[in-house]
């Protein structure tokens, strides 16, 4: 019966994949000589791009049945998981950190991710969840930022480009996308960052973390973290907080991607492996006293043992 | 969740020229989260027996002290050491005597055993969780990083290998392969037998 | 949900464990006392399924008393941990096992090393200079990376100890509010305030 009812329903998934699917139909007619016209983001004339769908009476049901690695992890496609990535605004404007491991299950998929999305010379999303989501979506946003550059004559603010980010996302709510990103940038009102994910949720705020390796990087970020920070000290927790969670997480690690956000639009810092930044540090950087970052490196030498003076003497 | 990935880790074995290596990770997990950077997985039998236990953390210090308490009665009782061949059978039925409540292990054994006429042969053996046993002329592999050591190891190893070259081979397979292993990593520990000494030396793995 | 957290330091170890007996969405008390002394120079920082953890701190506890009246002499602290972590691990393929996890901290007067085990509820036994259970652990063990030191005087590695805690209370959904704190030196146990 309740299948019964959700096809013919018009609120379910289901329906929001037929309508997708007649739009696709429609979209046939301009197959052969449109294709590239629009680099695979659809018609933006019609406003949403469409996807085809599985011939299934429930197609959402489908993807999970063959996507969804926690209940069945000897399922056919597995989606990119593991993550860390962190942004926080702070008196020198936004830093944005990231890993760069891809797991497919315990499988090191790729080391060399770009989990940063340059949207445009003053905003930058990152990547946690679905890669594929993220990227698509978030290049799909940049060309909409683009649009209302030319109507408005003004860049679009950080707060419009995230909601519009928001609502995109929330109207495929149900259908299996799966993204935690910041939105990053600076415009009129100063640096700012905003969180959006899947759920439909989209948060302001001075500092977030997300994906599997986010409360590691809490726990440094947290700690380190002032308003009137300089942009070194800015850029050394950024990194630092990567490092504490591509150590401490399986499924974060490889190598840090440092964003500094400022007036001027994004700046790309660096790029640091996170077993050098255990072993040696970063490096001769600014913010950076030149130190390893790894524990057993920092302790090497100490000792807690306490042994009386006398007997130390003797 | 399959309990043989819990915590993590993955032991590699080598054969050359009157010489064998074990090698493992040092890496405690607890699922995705690193609790350990020392927890070692490969144990001295013998002067010339080393194994290597990576599964189930609990199981490998569980094993270590029944082996251990094994090898020990056997000594009292043969009043001799124990060959390769005769502790991996010890292994093996040690094993099998938990087939419907197996310890979750999958034992890697390295030793170099005395042939009649006074010469040496090198020795590598393992077995799966419930005892069968696999003697490779080769190398052998187990635990969570076991597919990419299996390819790693393919495409490095030759024969008759020096103890110096075999210990490049082994530590080289190792490294690449934890490299592309989540649950496997935080450093590395080998061993290389020959007949008079055993060189054990740590290495500095990649720390993510 | 529970927490504990311990961390060690020039000649001492400090525990801490969450104060918070909870069933189902009730705190059923709140200055629950979830850290036994064992032995003069031996804590134990215990959390887990309702039941098995006082069941199994209390055996724990009687043994190694019972060892001490035997030999007239404490276990050290590798010793007992060894022990219990046999315990457990014996548990875990009996009929019903204990589900209780661990921080067994201690100072080896002989040695005038302070030990910590962190010890899970599969037997899983690992001598680490900081430890944790519990949720607070994926907020705590890369702020201990960080900031502690095996060399740290007791103030300071109080006020690690503190960090962690607030780090935990500001991120956690469910934290603990408060927490008893337990040192072991060479002086013994004692209780201390945070």
């Amino acid at each position: 019966m309740n299948s019964f009812a959700e096809r013919f329903s018009t609120t379910t998934a289901a329906s929001h994949m037929r309508n997708a699917q007649k739009l696709a139909e429609e979209d046939d007619e301009f197959d052969g000589t449109m294709w590239g016209s629009s680099a695979g983001f659809g018609s933006i004339a019609k406003g949403v791009p469409s996807f085809t769908v599985p011939a299934v009476a429930d197609p959402t049901a489908f993807l999970r049945l063959h996507t969804d690695d926690h209940a069945d992890p000897s399922c056919r496609i597995k989606i990119q998981h593991g993550t860390t990535t962190l942004a926080f605004r702070f008196q020198g404007g936004v830093i944005v950190a990231v890993d760069s491991r891809a797991t497919a299950g315990s499988y090191i998929a790729s080391g060399t991710v770009k989990k940063v999305i340059e949207i445009n010379p003053y905003l930058l999303g990152t990547m946690a969840g679905g890669a594929a989501d993220c990227q698509y979506w978030e290049t799909y946003l940049g060309m909409h930022c683009r649009l209302h550059e030319l109507r408005n004559r003004e860049r679009i603010s950080v707060s419009a480009a995230s909601k519009y980010l928001s609502n995109l996302v929330y109207s495929y709510k149900g259908m299996g996308l799966s993204m935690g990103t910041m939105i990053c940038g600076w415009d009129k009102t100063g640096p700012a960052v905003f969180y959006v994910d899947s759920d439909g949720t989209r948060l302001k705020g001075d500092l977030f973390s997300v994906g599997s390796g986010s409360t590691f990087a809490y726990g440094v970020l947290d700690q380190g973290y002032r308003w009137d920070l300089t942009d070194e000290e800015a850029q050394e927790l950024g990194r630092r907080s990567i490092y504490a969670a591509g150590h401490r997480d399986a499924f974060s690690g490889n190598s840090c991607n440092l964003y500094h956000v400022k007036e001027d639009g994004w700046k790309f810092i660096g790029n640091y492996d996170i077993s050098k930044l255990h072993y040696d540090g970063p490096g001769n950087v600014p913010g950076s006293d030149g130190r390893p970052y790894g524990y057993d490196i920092r302790v090497e030498g100490l000792s807690s043992t306490n042994a009386p003076e006398v007997a130390a003497a003797a | 969740m399959s309990i043989m990935e819990y915590n993590g880790g993955s032991v590699v074995a080598m054969v050359g020229k009157d010489c064998v290596a074990i090698a493992s990770d040092l890496r405690l997990g607890n699922q995705a989260l690193g609790i350990s950077s020392n927890f070692q997985k490969i144990f001295p039998v013998t002067d010339r027996i080393y194994l290597g236990l990576p599964g189930l953390a609990t199981d490998v210090t569980t094993l270590r002290e029944r082996f251990r308490f094994r090898v020990n009665m056997y000594t009292i009782k043969e009043e001799r050491e124990i060959e390769p061949e005769t502790f991996a059978h010890l292994v093996s039925s040690t094993l099998y005597e938990h087939r419907f409540g197996p310890y979750f292990i999958e034992p890697v054994i390295a030793g170099i055993s005395k042939t009649p006429s006074g010469g040496v042969k090198p020795f590598i053996a393992a077995t799966d969780l419930i005892g069968c046993l696999n003697f490779a002329k080769d190398f052998v592999v187990a635990g969570t990083a076991s597919s990419k050591l299996f390819g790693v190891a393919e495409g490095l190893w030759e024969p008759d290998l020096e103890p110096e070259d075999l210990f490049e081979t082994i530590s080289q397979t190792l490294l690449n392969a934890v490299d592309r292993d989540a649950y496997s990593g935080w450093g590395g520990i080998v061993h290389v037998i020959t007949k008079d000494k055993v060189v054990t030396r740590t290495l500095k793995g990649r720390m993510d | 949900m529970e927490t504990s957290f311990a961390i060690t330091g020039k000649g001492y170890v400090i525990v801490a464990a969450d104060t918070t007996a909870a069933r189902s969405i009730v705190k059923m008390k709140v200055d629950e006392d979830k850290i036994k002394t064992l032995s003069p120079h031996l804590l134990m920082a215990y959390s887990g399924e309702p039941g098995d953890t006082v069941q199994f701190a209390e055996y724990v506890e009687r043994n190694i008393r019972l060892y001490q009246i035997r030999n007239l002499y404490p276990l050290r602290p590798s010793a007992a941990a060894s022990w219990i972590r046999r315990s457990l691990a014996e548990s875990l393929r009996s009929r019903k096992p204990y589900s209780v996890n661990l921080l067994v901290g201690g100072y080896d007067t002989a040695t005038h090393t302070p030990h910590l085990y962190w010890v899970d509820y599969f037997g899983t036994m690992t001598e680490v200079p900081f430890g944790a259970h519990g949720y607070g652990s994926y907020f705590a063990l890369s702020l201990l990376d960080r900031y502690h030191n095996p060399e740290a005087s007791l103030e300071e590695g109080l006020a690690t100890l503190r960090r962690a805690i607030d780090e935990v209370s500001k991120r956690l959904v469910v934290s603990p509010g408060t927490y008893k704190v337990k040192v072991v030196d060479k002086d013994g146990v004692r209780e201390v305030e945070l």
